[in-house]
C-alpha cells in the first residue's frame, strides 16, 4: 500500500506491504541505520523512534501505522546546521555512552521526557527511561546526561 | 608524575558517531546482493544424528545452498582453550541448540521455509543436566574423554592442621546462577571473498585474532586467506569471545560467489551462545579467636554445559581466587569443570571470580559476626599487603591496594549504618534495612599462560601519527585509553593520533578483550611503541637543531633544545625537515606480563603479574511481604593502579554494580526454558541506585603509567555485598543467588513458622 508520512521533517511516500515492520522500513527501505533492533519483541527499547513526538517501539509497529504521522529518528534529531542536538551534546559531555547500541533509543526517549517535563528529578528520569535497557553504563551517566540536557535546553529557552 | 593526557577525562573515541546513529555495527553494513544465513539447531539436548535429508529444503524457492558438516573443508572443531565444539555437528548433539545445518538463501523468508523443510532424524540419548550427576560412573557420556573437563587443585600449607589450630570453623554450601550476558547488540556479521580470494569477515567480536586463527583452521586455508575485521561492537562481557556467526559466515563465503550476512535473533543469541558457569561451592574456613584466618578448604563444581569454551579458565580462576584478598596460611581447593547437556558456559565478566566471591565474602561476614568484629575490621586484619603470599605461593611485591580500598569505604560504611538505623525507625512495617560489605581481588590477564599484546605507531612524512592495535573496543573504552597512552608518551595532544584497530590484516595480535587486560597489557605495548617512536623523533629533532639527542626536550607536540623553548618546532616541522615523502618513522611495542604455569598437583606458581583490588558497601531494603530486595546506595572503591581515564573507570564501576545487582537479585537463565528478554530480566534504570565510585591508585610498576584493570573487578563485590546486607537487615544468611522474591518470601515464611511453633 502507499504510505505517506513525515520523516525527520521531510515528506516521504513509499509503496510498502502494510504489515512490514517500521524498523525494517526505516533500516532496509530508507537506509536509516541509526534505529537499532536488539530484541524484536518490545523488551529493550533500542528501536525507539518518536511518532508525533511520542516514543514508539519501531519493532512492534507496522508500516500502515505511519500514515500521516510525523516520525523522528536519531538521524533527524539535530536541527539543520547543528552538528548535535543539545541532548546529544549532553550525552557526549556526560560520557553517557559505552557500546552505544542503546544510545539512539535513549536519546529519543530523553527527548520526549524533556518535552513533557523540562526539569525532571533523577528519580523521574530513571522512571522515564526504564523501558530502554542498557547493559554497559549502569545508567548513572545517562541520568547525568539527561540532567545536563535539561539544563542546556532551559538555558537556551528551548524545549526538547 | 605530571601528565597531560593520561588521567584526564578526554572525550571518548567514536562517541559522536554513536550519539548521532552513524556508528556502523554489523547489522548496519550495507553489502549489496548479500545472501541471508540461518542455522538449523538440534531440538533435543542429547542424541545421535541418524539422517539429514536436505532434498526438500534445497528445492525451496530462494534457497541457494545448504551446508552440513561434510562441507567444512578444514577441521570441524573449535574452542579457545580446548577444541571440542563442532561448527556443524554431523554425529552427536550435546545441547538443545547444537547447530546441524546451515542454509544460505536470497531472503529471510526463504531461509525460514528451508529450515522448516529440513528432515533431520536424531536418536535421542539420555541427557544429564546436573554436574554432580554427570560425574557419576553411570551418567551418560557427553564427550568421549568423559564428563570431567578439567580439575584444578591448589595446595598451600596443611589445611587440616590449620583447622585443628582454629578456634572457629565455618562450613557452608553456596550456589550461584547461570547467567546470560544480554549485551544489547546480538551476534551479527557479514562476509565476502575479495579479489585475492581472501575470505573477509566483518563481525561483532571481542577477539579478532583468535577468530582469525580459528577460521583458518576451520577452512583449512593459509592465514592470509582469511581476514577478520571487528565492526563497532554493542557489548560483549565475555560472550563475544567464542566464535558465533563467524564460522557460518566464513564457510558460506568460502563456497559461494556472493557476500553473506547473518544476524542472530535475540532468541538465537540466548540459545546458541555461552552463559555464566553456575557454581556449587562447599567452603570451610577457620580462624583464631583473635581474628586471624588459619585455613580454607573449598570444593568447587562448575557446570560447563555441552562444551568446554572457557570452562578450564573459570575453574582455575575460581580456585586461585577462592580465599579472597586475604592471607590464609593453609589452603586446599579442588575445582572441577564438568560437562552436562545444558547450554555451554563460557567467559562472562570475571570468569568464576564473581561466583567464588559470593562464597568467600559470605564466609568472612559469618566469621566476623561469630568472633565479634565488624566486617571491615575483620577484613583489614587479614587483607593482603605488600609481601603477602597468595594461595599459589606468589609473593605480592607491589600495587596491593586492598587495605586502601577498605580504609576508603569505612566512613561510608558508618554513615550507611546510621542511615539504615534511622530509616528502620521511621520506615514502614515489613521493611528491613541493612548494610553489607564485600571485597575482591582479581588477577589481570590470562591465568598462568602467556598473554602478550603488540602495537605499532607510525609517523608519516606529513606528520600524521597512526596507532595500530589489535585490541577490540567493545564499548568499554580501550580505543580512548590506548590513544591517551600513546599521546601522553609521545607528548602529543589526544586528537593528533589516528587509530586503526582490530583488523587482522592491518593490526597485529593484541590478545582478547577479556580478563580486564587491555589497559594493562595492550596499554603497555602501546607505551613501548610510543617510547620507540619518541626516541626516533628526538634523534631527528636533535639533527635538525644540531644538538646531542640527550639535550632535546619533547613536550606538548613540540621539540626544542633544553632551555631554548623559544626555538621550539612542532612535530610536523621536524617531520618535514627530516623525512622524505614515503618515509615513515615506526615503533613496535610488545608486552607479555611474567607468569608461570601452575603446578598441576599443587597449583603453585605465578598466575598473574598483578592484581586489582576492591571493596564495596551497599545499603539495601528488604520488603518482607513481597520478598523484593532493593539496593538503595552503593559505594565502590577500586584500586586500579592508575586511572588512565577516570570517566571510563567510573563508567566501568557503574556498569559492574548494575550487572552485579542483576546477578545478586534476579537474573537466572534456565536452560531450555529461558528464551528471551521477556522472561530474562536485566536491571533497568529503576533497579540501579546512585553509585559513589572511589578510585584508589596504588601504581603497578609494570603497568602503563601504573595502570592495572577494572572491567571485571567492577562487578565482583556487588552480589556478596548485597547478601551480607540482607543478613544485616534480616538476620538471614542467603547462600544462593539470585536472592529473588521467592527466596526472600521463603525465608519469611520459614521464619514465621518457626515463631508460631515457639
Amino acid at each position: 500500500m502507499k504510505i505517506s508520512f513525515t520523516l525527520n521533517g521531510k515528506p516521504v511516500s513509499c509503496d510498502l506491504p502494510s504489515n512490514r515492520r517500521v524498523v525494517d522500513v526505516l533500516r532496509e527501505d530508507l537506509g536509516l541505520m541509526g534505529t537499532k533492533e536488539a530484541c524484536g519483541t518490545g523488551e529493550c527499547g533500542a528501536c525507539t523512534i518518536l511518532v508525533d513526538g511520542i516514543p514508539r517501539l519501531s519493532c512492534l509497529m507496522l508500516a500502515a501505522q505511519l500514515e500521516g504521522r510525523d516520525v523522528t529518528t536519531i538521524e533527524g534529531l539535530s536541527k539543520s546546521g547543528e552538528t548535535l542536538h543539545p541532548i546529544q551534546q549532553a550525552f557526549v559531555e556526560a560520557g553517557a555512552v559505552q557500546c552505544g547500541f542503546c544510545t539512539p533509543g535513549m536519546v529519543l526517549a530523553t527527548t520526549h521526557l524533556l518535552s513533557e517535563n523540562p526539569r525532571p528529578t533523577r528519580e523521574e528520569i530513571r522512571e522515564a527511561l526504564s523501558g530502554n535497557i542498557c547493559r554497559c553504563t549502569g545508567y548513572q551517566k545517562i541520568v547525568d546526561a539527561v540532567e545536563l540536557a535539561a539544563e542546556k535546553l532551559t538555558e537556551k529557552g528551548e524545549t526538547a | 608524575m605530571i601528565t597531560k593526557v593520561v588521567g584526564k577525562r578526554v572525550e571518548r573515541v567514536g562517541i559522536l558517531d554513536k550519539v548521532t546513529g552513524k556508528a556502523k555495527y554489523g547489522a548496519d553494513l550495507e553489502i549489496p546482493n548479500a545472501l541471508i544465513l540461518k542455522v538449523y539447531r538440534s531440538p533435543v539436548p542429547h542424541g545421535i544424528v541418524r539422517k539429514i535429508d536436505t532434498s526438500e529444503a534445497a528445492g525451496v524457492d530462494g534457497v541457494v545452498r545448504i551446508f552440513t558438516a561434510k562441507d567444512i573443508p578444514g577441521e570441524n572443531l573449535y574452542g579457545i582453550i580446548n577444541k571440542d565444539q563442532p561448527v556443524l555437528t554431523g554425529e552427536k548433539v550435546r545441547f538443545e541448540g547444537d547447530p546441524i545445518v546451515l542454509v544460505a538463501a536470497e531472503d529471510e523468508e526463504s531461509a525460514d521455509r528451508a529450515l522448516a523443510a529440513l528432515r533431520v532424524e536424531i536418536d535421542e540419548l539420555p541427557a544429564v543436566f546436573d554436574p554432580n550427576e554427570a560425574l557419576k560412573p553411570e551418567a551418560p557420556s557427553i564427550h568421549e574423554k568423559g564428563n570431567l573437563l578439567f580439575e584444578r587443585k591448589i595446595v598451600k600449607g596443611d589445611v587440616e592442621k590449620g583447622f585443628t589450630a582454629s578456634d572457629i570453623v565455618i562450613e557452608e554450601t553456596y550456589e550461584t546462577n547461570m547467567l546470560e550476558h544480554a549485551y544489547i547488540e546480538p551476534e551479527v556479521g557479514v562476509a565476502y571473498r575479495d579479489e585475492d580470494g581472501c575470505v573477509v569477515v566483518l563481525v561483532t567480536t571481542q577477539n579478532p585474532h583468535s577468530d582469525h586463527a580459528q577460521l583458518v583452521s576451520i577452512l583449512g586455508v593459509e592465514p592470509e586467506k582469511v581476514r577478520v575485521i571487528q565492526t563497532e561492537t554493542g557489548g560483549g562481557f565475555g560472550g563475544k569471545l567464542d566464535i558465533s556467526v563467524q564460522p557460518f559466515l566464513a564457510l558460506a563465503a568460502y563456497h559461494l560467489d556472493r557476500p553473506v550476512r547473518m544476524v542472530y535473533s535475540r532468541e538465537e543469541s540466548f540459545q546458541a551462545t555461552a552463559k555464566r558457569h553456575p557454581l556449587k561451592i562447599r567452603m570451610k574456613t577457620g580462624a583464631t579467636r583473635d581474628g586471624k584466618l588459619t585455613a580454607m578448604k573449598a570444593e568447587i563444581i562448575a557446570d560447563t554445559g555441552a562444551y568446554g569454551s572457557y570452562g578450564i579458565a573459570v575453574a582455575t580462576r575460581a580456585a586461585v581466587h577462592a580465599t579472597g584478598p586475604y592471607e590464609v596460611p593453609n589452603v586446599y581447593v579442588e575445582s572441577k569443570a564438568v560437562y552436562t547437556n545444558n547450554n555451554w558456559s563460557g567467559a562472562m565478566r570475571g570468569f568464576g571470580v564473581p561466583q567464588i566471591a559470593v562464597a568467600h565474602e559470605s564466609q568472612m561476614d559469618k566469621l566476623a559476626e561469630s568472633l565479634g568484629f565488624d566486617p571491615i575490621t575483620f577484613r583489614m586484619m587479614n587483607a593482603f599487603t605488600t609481601g603477602s603470599v597468595t594461595p599459589t605461593g606468589q609473593t605480592l611485591n607491589a600495587s596491593v591496594g586492598i587495605r586502601e580500598t577498605l580504609k576508603k569505604i569505612r566512613p561510608y560504611y558508618e554513615q550507611l549504618l546510621r542511615e539504615a538505623d534511622a530509616t528502620q525507625l521511621s520506615g514502614l512495617t515489613g521493611m528491613k534495612y541493612g548494610v553489607g560489605v564485600a571485597s575482591m581481588w582479581y588477577g589481570i590477564g590470562n591465568t598462568g599462560h602467556p598473554n602478550p599484546s603488540s602495537a605499532q605507531i607510525e609517523v608519516d612524512h606529513e606528520g600524521n601519527v597512526t596507532l595500530f592495535t589489535g585490541a577490540a573496543d567493545i564499548g568499554q573504552g580501550s580505543d580512548t585509553v590506548l590513544v591517551q597512552i600513546a599521546a601522553e608518551t609521545l607528548g602529543l595532544p589526544f586528537d593528533k593520533i589516528h587509530l586503526v584497530r582490530a583488523d587482522t590484516t592491518l593490526t597485529t595480535d593484541a590478545g582478547a578483550t577479556s580478563a580486564s587486560r587491555q589497559t594493562y597489557i595492550s596499554g603497555r605495548a602501546v607505551y613501548e611503541a610510543a617510547l620507540e617512536v619518541r626516541k626516533q623523533l628526538v634523534e631527528r629533532a636533535a639533527k635538525v637543531f644540531k644538538v646531542p639527542a640527550n639535550l632535546m626536550v619533547c613536550e606538548g607536540g613540540f621539540f626544542f633544545p633544553q632551555y631554548r623553548e623559544f626555538q621550539k618546532l612542532s612535530l610536523t616541522d621536524i617531520i618535514r625537515r627530516s623525512l622524505v615523502p614515503g618515509e615513515v618513522i615506526r615503533g613496535e611495542g610488545y608486552f607479555n606480563p611474567e607468569t608461570t604455569s601452575l603446578d598441576p598437583e599443587t597449583g603453585q606458581g605465578v598466575p598473574y603479574t598483578t592484581y586489582a583490588f576492591a571493596s564495596q558497601v551497599s545499603l539495601v531494603e528488604v520488603d518482607l511481604v513481597t520478598g523484593q530486595v532493593g539496593v538503595v546506595k552503593t559505594i565502590s572503591a577500586h584500586d586500579v593502579g592508575k586511572a588512565v581515564n577516570p570517566a571510563n573507570v567510573e563508567g566501568q564501576i557503574f556498569s559492574g554494580v548494575a550487572m552485579g545487582i542483576g546477578m545478586g537479585l534476579f537474573e537466572q537463565f534456565y536452560p531450555r526454558k529461558t528464551k528471551s528478554l521477556d522472561t530474562y530480566l536485566i536491571p533497568t534504570a529503576m533497579d540501579v541506585p546512585e553509585i559513589t565510585p572511589v578510585i584508589v591508585e596504588v601504581p603497578e610498576p609494570t603497568g602503563p603509567f601504573g595502570a592495572k584493570g577494572v572491567g571485571e573487578p567492577a562487578l565482583i563485590p556487588t552480589a556478596p555485598a548485597i547478601l551480607n546486607a540482607i543478613h544485616h537487615a534480616t538476620g538471614w544468611w542467603v547462600n544462593r543467588i539470585p536472592a529473588d522474591l521467592e527466596t526472600i518470601r521463603g525465608l519469611t515464611s520459614a521464619d514465621e513458622m518457626e515463631k508460631s511453633k515457639s
